[in-house]
């Protein structure tokens, strides 16, 4: 029985059905406050807890889920593709913009963070903050950053930004869907994107489109700036 | 629910080939010419190039993506869990931590939103006839 709940056979069942009630949830809620991601890995912490199992064993069990990242990656080439036109109407302001913004968005916390003295783990975990996870975790295994933490950061801020975005671009008067779009993307990328493809198509396209170039100029600067 | 036909199933195995592919491409290319940058988004960025020279995104692919994107959350599902069994973290850390997501989401969002709505009027392209 022991050996069971330290094996795959109950690790990914577990990470399975938390993941399909967080789905659920999302969907009754209506609120990216209930994200899946948000209430899945609260039930399978809860889980882990009151088996006592320990966390090392878990990892080690859900090593499948980590082997279809790296796919999940190179899948997020298919919805840059597809929204390419996108970029064709609004054209070089949204590429000053998510480029400009690939590097705001780190530099802006990271700086905050060392204003309150934070540790050098903190700020390495940082720097992948408003990318989407599974680039953030690649870049992380590259840059020796703690993969947790960094994860955590990154739903966080995804949260944060998916909430704050559409009542603060109201206060500045700000109604071009493009806008919010991109800005969503950029700052809250996949809790984001989701949260755009609820208020439009063209939204949802901005974002999905601003979340994978911004991943991707992120990977492709980030490990020359840490590890030089 | 109606079962997918054999010729669907050929689709969708095409398009996983093809995002597997592309991850063990990017990966060789990335540990052969010491690459900084991690294999799977040089995976990415092939498949990108790619489309972009065919011309559009085949079924399968597309399908197979999608539903990978859609499971996204429970791929990193072990690692988020992990926040909670940080053990290595001291409260100034947390807070500093808290501090940095919080404020530094708010003002570079705000800053990009700005900027976009300068460059799009500069560039006379924000949408006057809304």
């Amino acid at each position: 029985m022991n050996e069971f709940l330290h094996s795959p056979l109950f690790a990914l069942p577990l990470s399975l059905s938390a993941f399909w009630a967080g789905v659920c949830i999302y969907r009754r809620s209506g609120t990216v406050l209930f994200h899946p991601i948000v209430t899945a890995s609260l039930l399978v912490t809860a889980l882990l807890y009151t088996l006592d199992i320990p966390y090392g064993d878990y990892q080690q069990a859900s090593a499948l889920l980590y082997a279809l990242l790296g796919p999940a990656v190179v899948a997020l080439a298919v919805p840059l593709k597809q929204n390419l036109t996108v970029l064709r109407r609004a054209g070089w302001p949204l590429l000053v913009t998510i480029t400009v913004g690939a590097f705001l968005a780190p530099t802006v916390a990271v700086l905050i963070a060392l204003l309150f003295g934070a540790g050098e783990s903190v700020l390495l975990a940082l720097s992948g903050k408003s990318i989407t996870t599974p680039i953030a975790l690649t870049i992380a295994e590259k840059i020796h950053s703690a993969v947790s933490l960094t994860a955590g950061i990154v739903i966080l801020t995804g949260v944060v930004g998916a909430l704050a975005t559409p009542p603060l671009l109201k206060r500045l008067s700000i109604r071009d869907e493009r806008i919010l779009g991109v800005v969503l993307g950029i700052n809250a990328h996949a809790v984001g994107t989701a949260r755009a493809l609820e208020i439009s198509a063209l939204c949802g396209a901005c974002a999905a489109f601003a979340m994978g170039l911004c991943g991707a100029l992120t990977a492709l600067v980030l490990p020359l700036i840490v590890g030089g | 629910m109606t079962l997918p036909s054999l010729h669907n199933i050929v689709h969708w195995l095409i398009g996983a080939a093809i995002l597997f592919g592309c991850e063990r491409l990017g990966s060789l290319a990335s540990t052969i010419l010491v690459l900084p940058v991690p294999g799977a988004v040089v995976g990415m960025l092939l498949l990108l190039f790619g489309l972009m020279i065919y011309g559009g995104v085949p079924r399968g692919l597309a399908q197979v993506s999608g539903q990978l994107l859609f499971l996204l959350p429970l791929l990193f599902l072990p690692a988020a869990v992990g926040v909670f069994f940080l053990r290595n973290l001291t409260l100034s850390d947390w807070l500093a931590l808290l501090a940095a997501i919080v404020v530094g989401t708010v003002i570079s969002l705000v800053l990009c939103a700005l900027l976009l709505r300068k460059l799009l009027e500069k560039s006379g392209e924000v949408g006057r006839d809304e």
